[in-house]
């Protein structure tokens, strides 16, 4: 376990270290790289409630949505720094997932999975009805093009990735904080004991809802980065398949250990783009073309599900 | 401390060698001595896939036969499609792909609004000049030129539709109720604000959520209005299955006849209704609009000739709307490039489209509005009426064109329009 001053050097030379390779890096790069950024986040916020709290949600994606409409409102409505709006777009997330852990926090297991499913589904449509939040149409999450004083040079596309890797850095590193100080111990005694951690003193119920809330404000934070590069968010962004898909990255990578996020992060963006290059080259019928990229994902999946069920980050883990 | 050293020299090291890398030189992306690449975001998979799946098949069969004969200018047109599942994140990449990845020259016949919203953003397609054209999408919030400078539009917008419909109402059924069933979004607010700006009003209304219409929903609308005396018009402005969800709710209620049936040219492709098993008795009668002829007119030469190149490039495929819409905007993609000359640049085909484009050889059977102050295309409908084989034939035997805007523009009978002759075996020649 290394300690807090340790991680803090590394992840400041990890930012130190993004901030020069972007300089150099091309947008497109730039933006898988934003991507891979902000999945990493989302399956942080995911493995610190389902891997170490031990409570399954299959709805990350409405929380997304929460924190991506709160950020999207605090800069368009409340003319607010986009920078504040991210920040926004974490604590309303977070409040929202307070509120709603305190409402599940006696649900567990397939009830409380059900219900964050519900909540994925019909959450997004809902802000269809309300014209303040922009209706189908949604709303810009405009984050300007970068700061003058970084000159011409500096792109759009470089602007997306700074915000995204040092916004997901920062929450990541908190996390991690957070995942190796006494909350973590209590978090991983309510997922492996709760009876046991009962008896001990620890009160359940309340810190499965802290739990629950931070997930969230990261969650919230995620959803805020993704719709900056997508231009906006609008219930389009938010389907059930965004649930789905960062929840098969936290598995892929590993439940249990945050030192995969950022790998889960890069299989994410790269495995369609790798299952389109691989299907350009072998070519084949238009059907295998369309339904190739998802089938590997999907197999990829199953194979870490068998073969790795704790995830390849944690068979690094033992070789330290 | 001593690991976490030296770490940080290599990771320092790199980061100091990746800086000395060199900028790239500038060219006209896209655009080689022998090739031109276009690039396409649609959905081939997935619900959308199924309905408009074939489009970049059918647009890339066109260009296969263009280069098969000269291509353009001496260089052959190369068009790379990237499936976006019809999600707004998915549109999001592959458009970001299609110009960053593939770096393509232009960007044709996008599909979907609330996609082609965010892939045009998320592409930054302003800001880097990658022409936009012939979007796919009647949304005329894409005619604006500050939000979208490089985009044209082609198809009519809904608000377009809506006001011809209008007419046809008043024209053709004075005294009878009418209903309108729209989705609860912009789609459906376009076209209210087409009847508004005509002055229709509806006896009332039924609005729903997108994906939202189904048979049981269906059931309950015409269950309010079935005892309305007369022969009261419906207009189903929504989608291919919100289309379908209507009529086989009728079917179940003996209520086809009852009520006349207006549907939208975005989900009244007779093939698709019939494909989705709607009978051919109901489907018999309705009207609908449309601004191209219909795919089973073999009597219509442009639809004649892409036939032919569909039998020939695409084996086995059928020819549906879908197919002829694709080699349509394929044939006015090849004209633009052509007209843009050899020299070819991203502002030069852009310009030749806004002087030229009003005059390119198409299908439709409508004019087309490209001018230095407008991008929108197509700019009218005609009538159709289709009948129980799924043919659409003109509504009173006689074509009728009209023509109008977006806003309070009156709707217009237009009996100046002709046609552009189709060129010579469906290959542009225009400069």
């Amino acid at each position: 376990m290394i300690s807090s001053k340790k991680r803090l050097v590394i992840f400041i030379l990890i930012g130190w270290i993004l901030l020069l390779v972007s300089d150099q890096a091309s947008p497109l790069r730039l933006y898988q790289g934003s991507y891979i950024a902000t999945y990493a986040l989302a399956i942080a916020s995911i493995i610190l409630l389902t891997g170490y709290s031990g409570q399954l949600s299959l709805g990350h994606g409405a929380l997304m949505a929460v924190g991506a409409y709160a950020g999207a409102l605090a800069i368009d409505s409340a003319k607010l720094n986009p920078m504040l709006g991210l920040v926004v777009a974490t604590l309303i997330a977070g409040l929202f997932g307070l509120l709603l852990g305190l409402v599940v926090a006696r649900l567990s297991g397939p009830y409380l999975a059900g219900t964050t499913l519900a909540l994925a589904v019909a959450l997004p449509p809902l802000a269809n009805q309300f014209e303040f939040l922009g209706a189908q149409q949604g709303l810009p999450f405009d984050v300007g093009a970068g700061p003058e004083r970084f000159g011409e040079e500096f792109s759009q596309y470089q602007w997306y990735f700074w915000i995204c890797a040092l916004a997901s850095l920062i929450m990541i590193w908190w996390i991690a904080n957070l995942i190796s100080s006494k909350y973590g111990r209590i978090f991983r005694a309510l997922r492996d004991n709760p009876v046991a951690a009962q008896l001990s003193g620890i009160n359940v119920g309340r810190q499965k809802v802290v739990a629950f809330a931070i997930s969230s404000g990261a969650a919230g934070l995620s959803g805020g980065l993704l719709v900056i590069l997508l231009g906006g968010v609008s219930p389009s962004a938010f389907p059930l398949g965004v649930s789905f898909f960062v929840l098969t990255g936290a598995v892929i990578t590993g439940l249990y250990n945050l030192k995969g996020v950022i790998l889960g992060g890069l299989i994410l963006v790269a495995m369609p783009e790798i299952a389109d290059s691989v299907v350009s080259r072998v070519g084949g019928s238009e059907g295998l073309t369309t339904s190739l990229p998802d089938f590997l994902v999907s197999a990829l999946l199953i194979l870490a599900v068998v073969f790795t069920p704790n995830g390849p980050g944690h068979i690094l883990k033992r070789h330290h | 401390m001593k690991r976490l050293s030296i770490v940080s020299a290599v990771i320092a090291t790199g980061a100091m060698v990746l800086s000395t890398l060199p900028a790239q030189a500038a060219q006209t992306t896209g655009v080689t001595a022998n090739e031109i690449k276009l690039g396409i975001s649609s959905p081939t998979s997935g619900s959308a896939g199924l309905v408009y799946g074939n489009v970049p098949g059918a647009m890339k069969a066109y260009f296969d036969y263009i280069n098969a004969n000269g291509g353009v200018n001496g260089r052959k047109i190369k068009l790379v499609h990237r499936n976006d599942k019809y999600t707004v994140r998915g549109a999001a990449t592959s458009t970001f792909d299609l110009v960053y990845e593939d770096n393509v020259f232009a960007v044709v016949g996008a599909l979907g609004t609330a996609t082609h919203q965010s892939g045009y953003k998320a592409a930054s397609m302003a800001v880097e000049n990658v022409p936009d054209l012939f979007v796919n999408s009647g949304w005329s919030g894409f005619n604006d030129k500050v939000a979208y400078p490089t985009t044209f539009m082609l198809l009519p917008t809904y608000a377009m539709e809506a006001k011809v419909m209008a007419k046809v109402v008043k024209d053709n059924f004075p005294g009878q109720a009418t209903f309108l069933v729209a989705q609860n979004d912009e789609f459906g607010d376009d076209a209210r604000a087409g009847f508004g700006a005509a002055s229709h009003k509806f006896t009332r209304e039924f609005p729903y959520p997108q994906g939202g219409m189904d048979i049981a929903t269906a059931r309950t609308i015409l269950e309010a209005i079935k005892a309305v005396p007369g022969k009261p018009v419906v207009v189903l402005f929504g989608t291919g299955d919100a289309t379908v969800a209507m009529l086989k709710a009728a079917e179940e209620l003996s209520l086809t006849k009852k009520f006349t049936w207006l549907a939208g040219s975005v989900g009244a492709d007779a093939n698709t209704l019939l494909a989705l098993k709607v009978k051919p008795e109901t489907i018999d009668g309705v009207l609908s609009a449309s601004f191209m002829p219909d795919a089973k007119d073999l009597t219509d030469p442009y639809v004649k000739q892409f036939v032919a190149i569909n039998t020939k490039y695409r084996k086995g495929k059928a020819f549906d709307n879908y197919v002829l819409a694709g080699m349509n905007s394929a044939m006015l993609t090849v004209q633009a490039l052509r007209a843009a000359g050899p020299n070819l640049t991203r502002d030069g085909l852009m310009k030749a489209i806004e002087t030229k484009g009003s005059k390119f050889a198409s299908a439709g059977l409508v004019p087309l509005g490209y001018s230095a102050t407008s991008r929108i295309g197509y700019n009218g409908y005609w009538v159709s009426q289709i009948n129980a084989k799924g043919e659409g034939k003109p509504y009173g035997g006689k074509l009728v064109i009209y023509t109008t805007d977006s806003g309070a523009g009156a709707v217009t009978e237009n009996k100046t329009f002709v046609r552009p002759t189709m060129p010579k075996n469906g290959i542009p020649t225009n400069k």
